[in-house]
């Protein structure tokens, strides 16, 4: 097997589509409003929405894929890299990269992704069953492959990074709008289920803050590099604003679960401002893809 | 217009891959089985992944619809037949209500509670699977109980509902009405 | 009444434990060293190989058993120090190189058509070979001096057995023509073999020697 897998290769049985990010970057529509720092109406799942069932069912599917790839993620560094003082493991890894690898990470962190593979299996058996509650079907929505994409680094620090805190920190977000869907619509799966598993995403992110806090304890360059490639897949988790603050977006910024889960303030804001930036850039992107449709229309027109 | 009265708006798409002969063949397969009279006219603006569909009934039955109400879920942008039959079914059946009498009290589309519309999205659904259009019953239950409950009396009317043929809009709004009370 | 003060027996009637154990300390640390690199080897296959099975239960039961692996590592990492070992590192190691052959050949599949050769090597020969060497080694150990291993060992035996027989019903479930149930069996024969060369989980005598004259069971 080899020592890193690629997003490309992701193993589903024929019900799943995949489509990447880009894909899904270059649809020029959007349900957005289209010009840049316009705020009309609000986005936020909340029962009262008309599409407010589609809207749920949809991003239930999402969350269902979005543990296939944190469940394949967590696997991954058990395997991926070397148990610090093992030096069997050591030779192999050295015949098969043909460089000096020093990508060893402490036996404990290994057994804590192996825990987390745990949760991430449980959370994939709720999000089936609560999928076909909701009445969706495995497969029914493509599955978006950036959280594996984005989150699987080959440095395992800057994995912890993309990894524990900021897709399981989108996870945090995505949960408590969910719970907070299904209080208000009285579903008592919904609600009960959300409740579960934003608990261990806490304990997932909480574990990710405190590894990269004691690996890089004594390296401040690279805990600097791990937190920036924090922010850049921050921002491709914003999903062009799917994620922020605004009202606009669906899913809102669940500030007091992610302080539980070891977020500063000051990280807190950041992401609020990435995401921000990210709503703001999609709309602009989405305006300008319009524009230049409607340009060849009337070429083709004229 | 097509001899069976069905015009599609655009005939050619820049922002998705839909084909406007598919949706104009799956309208006038729907009309006929339908038995609707007057013409069907289908705009489609493909600016916005949104599903939402607005109809207008006068001389012609106008049906606005935003793509994301044809897209093939599983390949975005990509049309889905399926889709396109459930939607349009499902607006279409609403038209037909409305034009064939009993619904008269109905308040407009724009006028009806998330509660009514879900019972009479619950009420279309039921006809088109018997009219063999694929839709899903437990994805309109879910929407039927986000609207009146979680608890048996809800569910109740909706297989009430799903089972119905022939109601009136004073009917359909009654078993509405009771199942949001337990 | 009963007279508190009235002497009983240290063990009571029903508690059958013996003293003498086959393991001294040292023996007992180099099995459960080789234990744990065993256990972590085996919970890195498993998270290894979520993503690259298509099949949906599987992938789930994969997460989850690579947690359980996980853990007994986790038993043996700590019952390390507590058996004189204070560098654990230092014993967890393989009891020879044919067992990290043996680890090399069952983690070679790797493609998507191959869940049947990744599951037939963790669930029809390793995890088998677990259960023998704990099995051997719980009733075995002095049931007094080493209460704590025997303790830990049941806990993990319950797992093992647990998860045996999950592996073997998804197998079964997967082999659906005789192609399958050839490939599964050449799969198993081939590390088989290489499990034979290994002498099992903690090299030779892992489960005893019943042809040794005597009680039975040597270490060697």
């Amino acid at each position: 097997m080899r020592k890193f897998f690629p997003v490309e290769e992701l193993a589903r049985d024929e019900r799943f589509n995949q489509v990447t990010m880009k894909e899904r970057m270059a649809d020029p529509r959007s349900g957005l409003p289209s010009a840049p720092g316009e705020r009309s109406r609000s986005n936020r799942l909340v029962p009262s929405r008309p599409d407010a069932s589609q809207a749920a069912r949809a991003l239930m599917h999402g969350i269902f894929v979005g543990e296939i790839q944190a469940l394949e993620g967590a696997g991954r560094t058990c395997h991926d890299f070397r148990t610090a003082g093992d030096s069997a493991r050591r030779a192999q890894d050295d015949a098969h990269d043909g460089v000096d690898t020093d990508d060893a990470v402490p036996f404990a962190l290994k057994l804590d992704m192996a825990r987390q593979a745990w949760d991430e299996a449980r959370h994939v058996e709720i999000s089936v069953k609560l999928s076909d509650w909701m009445g969706s079907e495995i497969g029914e929505f493509a599955e978006n492959t950036v959280l594996f994409q984005a989150a699987c680094s080959t440095d395992p620090i800057l994995r912890l990074a993309g990894v524990n805190r900021a897709l399981e920190g989108l996870a945090i977000d995505v949960f408590t709008t969910m719970k907070e869907f299904g209080d208000l619509a009285g579903d008592p799966f919904l609600e009960f289920c959300e409740d579960w598993m934003l608990a261990d995403e806490v304990t997932h992110v909480k574990m990710g803050s405190d590894w990269l806090r004691r690996v890089t304890e004594h390296d401040p360059e690279r805990r600097k590099k791990a937190l920036e490639f924090q922010g850049v897949v921050d921002k491709l988790f914003s999903y062009g604003g799917t994620r922020s603050d605004s009202q606009e977006s669906p899913i809102g910024l669940a500030r007091r679960f992610r302080e539980l889960a070891g977020f500063s303030d000051h990280e807190v804001e950041e992401i609020a401002e990435v995401s921000l930036a990210a709503l703001e850039e999609r709309k602009a992107a989405v305006a300008a893809m319009q524009s230049a449709a409607r340009d060849v229309e009337q070429l083709a027109g004229g | 217009m097509s001899a069976t009265g069905v015009t599609v708006t655009p005939q050619r798409f820049q922002f998705v891959h839909f084909d406007a002969e598919l949706i104009q063949r799956v309208a006038e397969s729907l009309v006929a089985a339908l038995g609707l009279d007057r013409p069907v006219v289908i705009e489609v603006d493909e600016t916005t992944p949104l599903a939402r569909i607005d109809v207008t009934i006068d001389d012609a039955v106008t049906i606005r619809v935003e793509s994301g109400a044809f897209e093939d879920t599983r390949r975005p942008r990509h049309q889905s037949e399926q889709a396109t039959a459930a939607s349009l079914g499902r607006v279409l059946l609403r038209a037909r209500d409305r034009l064939l009498g009993g619904f008269g009290e109905a308040p407009a589309d724009d006028r009806l509670t998330l509660a009514q519309t879900a019972a009479w999205n619950a009420y279309c659904a039921g006809r088109l699977a018997r009219l063999g259009v694929h839709v899903a019953p437990q994805r309109w239950q879910y929407d039927f109980r986000n609207r009146h409950g979680f608890h048996d009396l809800a569910d109740v009317a909706f297989e009430r509902l799903w089972a119905s043929d022939g109601l009136t809009w004073g009917e359909l709004d009654e078993i509405s009405r009771t199942a949001q009370h337990p | 009444m009963a007279d508190p003060y009235q002497p009983r027996s240290p063990f009571a009637p029903w508690d059958r434990r013996e003293l003498p154990g086959m393991f001294d300390v040292e023996e007992s640390a180099r099995r459960i060293g080789n234990y744990k690199w065993a256990e972590i080897k085996l919970f890195e296959a498993l998270g290894g190989w979520v993503a690259t099975v298509p099949e949906l239960d599987v992938k789930m039961r994969l997460g989850t058993h690579c947690y359980k692996h996980a853990w007994h590592s986790e038993l043996w990492h700590k019952r390390l120090p507590e058996l004189r070992e204070m560098n654990p590192d230092r014993l967890t190691q393989p009891p020879n190189d044919a067992m990290v052959h043996f680890v090399e050949a069952l983690t070679e599949p790797e493609a998507a058509e191959q869940t049947i050769e990744k599951l037939v090597g963790v669930y029809r020969v390793f995890i088998p070979h677990f259960v023998a060497a704990y099995t051997f080694h719980k009733n075995n150990t002095s049931q007094i001096t080493d209460a704590p291993t025997i303790r830990s060992l049941h806990f993990v035996l319950q797992d093992e057995m647990d998860d045996w027989r999950d592996g073997e019903m998804l197998i079964q479930s997967l082999l659906r023509t005789p192609d399958d149930v050839a490939r599964a069996s050449a799969h198993q024969a081939r590390l088989e073999q290489m499990m034979l060369d290994a002498g099992g989980i903690a090299g030779p005598g892992s489960i005893g020697n019943p042809y040794a004259a005597g009680n039975g069971a040597t270490t060697h």
